[in-house]
């Protein structure tokens, strides 16, 4: 099928993540059951679902944020699995490959704008300080916001402190980034300007799982979209196929009632 | 009243100071470990800290200290006037600035550990430099206040022969008999200490609050 959007087409690329029949229960509630996933490097994956599917719990297994409690997780050649608890280096290497971007934003408020790019380089990397700030301050170029390095975060628009967290994860040196719902907190318009950092993230080849609520978004940035509805998997597959042409009668029913909003 | 009388009046201020700061001093230390208590997983030592609280708290401050000068202090153990007033005021401060503290970390954004955790920042430095300087930000208010309390609270210790202001007053009122002048100095003196820690007070509530604010 051509592709549209421009992007190269995913053949054979390594495997950053996969996911192996991955459940994860709260006490006796059940939120994820049986979920299989392949991310290969330099795709782009799109988690879309009705509330409470269970998208955020996923990705936070992703990441080790919640140990699954069935199956296994493989992270950028690390493998946690559920039946053995992870070891603190399992933890740091598999983390220190993913970066993440939430809902909320969750930038340190009582630290500058730099500082909360810089801090973490220089804590989790042990970069000089003088190295992380220049790195910081391109990432800032790169996210529209150099002029705000000196600013506290609540001085900066919801969409600017998104831009501002996505700066802070790549900082890292991520091999893949997770967002949960990144524009969900936000105004269409701010929204658009974080969708168009993460286009241009997702242009440059960085590998992505994006949960999100929007469809334009899973549509056309992303090469497969996965369509969740009670902690399973629906469907799975190359995104425009999926989001146009959905074949289980619950996803048609759910892609019916977002795109009628 | 003479320069004499304001003197003598004067010299209390060190000792009033001084249980202040050894109550205040104890009562910090002693509640971080009562707040790590009472947020813990174990339900055992959430009980605890609980029951220890509410023990510290609801027994005036006066009779706590009655019970370290003249209970214990005068049977097994030497307990002098001065530690049994910063014991005595110390242990119910700890209780107090526990649940300021617990408070604190309430305040604190789930996002903030999760974002931490999430960039792999080491424990240490999730402590150091993302909680403590939030939680500061927030006690510092309540912490001040707790302060000008304590204070006025530390005058019971002129029930035990501190001679602190509060002390120093009525010695001297009895033996001039001019107790509205004197005691009218004291809380003068009182209101003049006061001053500067409300005054940081108010600057910790407006400025740092104001940057940390969401
Ligand atoms: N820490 C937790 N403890 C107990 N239950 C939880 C916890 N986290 C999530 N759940 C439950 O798991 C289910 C899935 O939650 P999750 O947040 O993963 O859904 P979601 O698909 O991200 O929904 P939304 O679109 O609203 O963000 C929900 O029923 C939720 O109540
Ligand atoms: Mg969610």
């Amino acid at each position: 099928m051509a592709n549209e959007n421009g992007r190269p087409k995913v053949v054979e690329r390594d495997e950053i993540v996969r996911a192996l029949n991955v459940g994860k229960s709260f006490g006796t509630h059940k939120v994820l059951d049986g979920i299989n996933l392949t991310v290969r490097s330099g795709e782009v994956l799109a988690i879309i679902g009705p509330s409470g599917s269970g998208k955020s719990t996923l990705l936070r297994c992703l990441n080790q944020l919640e140990p699954q409690t069935e199956g296994s997780i493989t992270l950028a050649g690390i493998t946690i699995d559920a039946r053995k608890a992870a070891t603190k280096k399992q933890l740091t290497d598999l983390r220190r490959s993913a970066g993440m971007v939430f809902q909320s934003f969750n930038l340190f408020p009582h630290l500058s704008v730099l500082q909360n790019i810089s801090l973490p380089q220089q804590r989790v990397l042990g970069r000089p300080k003088a190295e992380a700030d220049i790195r910081s301050r391109a990432l800032l170029e790169r996210v529209g916001l150099a002029s705000k390095a000196d600013h506290y975060p609540v001085r900066c628009s919801g969409g600017q402190q998104q831009r501002i967290a996505i700066a802070r994860a790549l900082a890292l040196d991520p091999k893949i980034m997770l967002f949960d719902e990144p524009t969900s907190a936000l105004d269409p318009e701010l929204g658009l300007e974080v969708l168009a950092v993460m286009k241009e993230l997702a242009d440059g080849g960085m590998t992505m799982v994006v949960v999100t609520h929007e469809m334009h978004f899973a549509e056309t940035v992303s090469n497969r979209v996965m369509i969740m509805a009670d902690g399973r998997v629906l469907e799975e597959g190359p995104s425009q196929s999926i989001m146009r042409d959905p074949q289980t009668e619950r996803a048609q029913r759910f892609l019916q009632a977002v795109k009628n909003r | 009243m003479s320069a004499e009388s304001l003197l003598v009046i004067l010299s209390g201020i060190p000792w009033t100071l001084a249980i202040t700061a050894g109550a205040f001093t104890m009562g910090a230390i002693l509640g971080i470990p009562l707040c790590a208590m009472r947020v813990s997983r174990s339900w055992l030592l959430r009980s605890m800290a609980i029951v220890i609280v509410l023990i510290l708290r609801s027994v005036p401050p006066i009779v706590w200290l009655f019970l370290l000068y003249f209970g214990i202090g005068s049977g097994f153990f030497q307990v002098g006037p001065m530690q049994a007033s910063i014991v005595a005021l110390g242990l119910i401060t700890g209780a107090n600035l526990s649940e300021i503290y617990r408070g604190a970390l309430k305040s604190i954004h789930p996002g903030q550990w999760e974002a931490s955790h999430a960039l792999n920042m080491p424990r240490w430095s999730v402590f150091i430099d993302i909680m403590v300087p939030q939680l500061v930000r927030v006690i510092l208010p309540s912490a001040t206040s707790y302060i000008i309390g304590l204070l006025k609270d530390s005058a019971i210790a002129s029930t035990v022969g501190v001679t602190e202001i509060a002390f120093q007053a009525n010695f001297i009122s009895r033996r001039h008999f001019q107790g509205l002048e004197v005691f009218a100095v004291a809380g003068l003196f009182y209101i003049l200490i006061s001053l500067p820690v409300a005054a940081v007070a108010r600057y910790s509530d407006g400025v740092l609050r104001a940057k940390v604010a969401r």
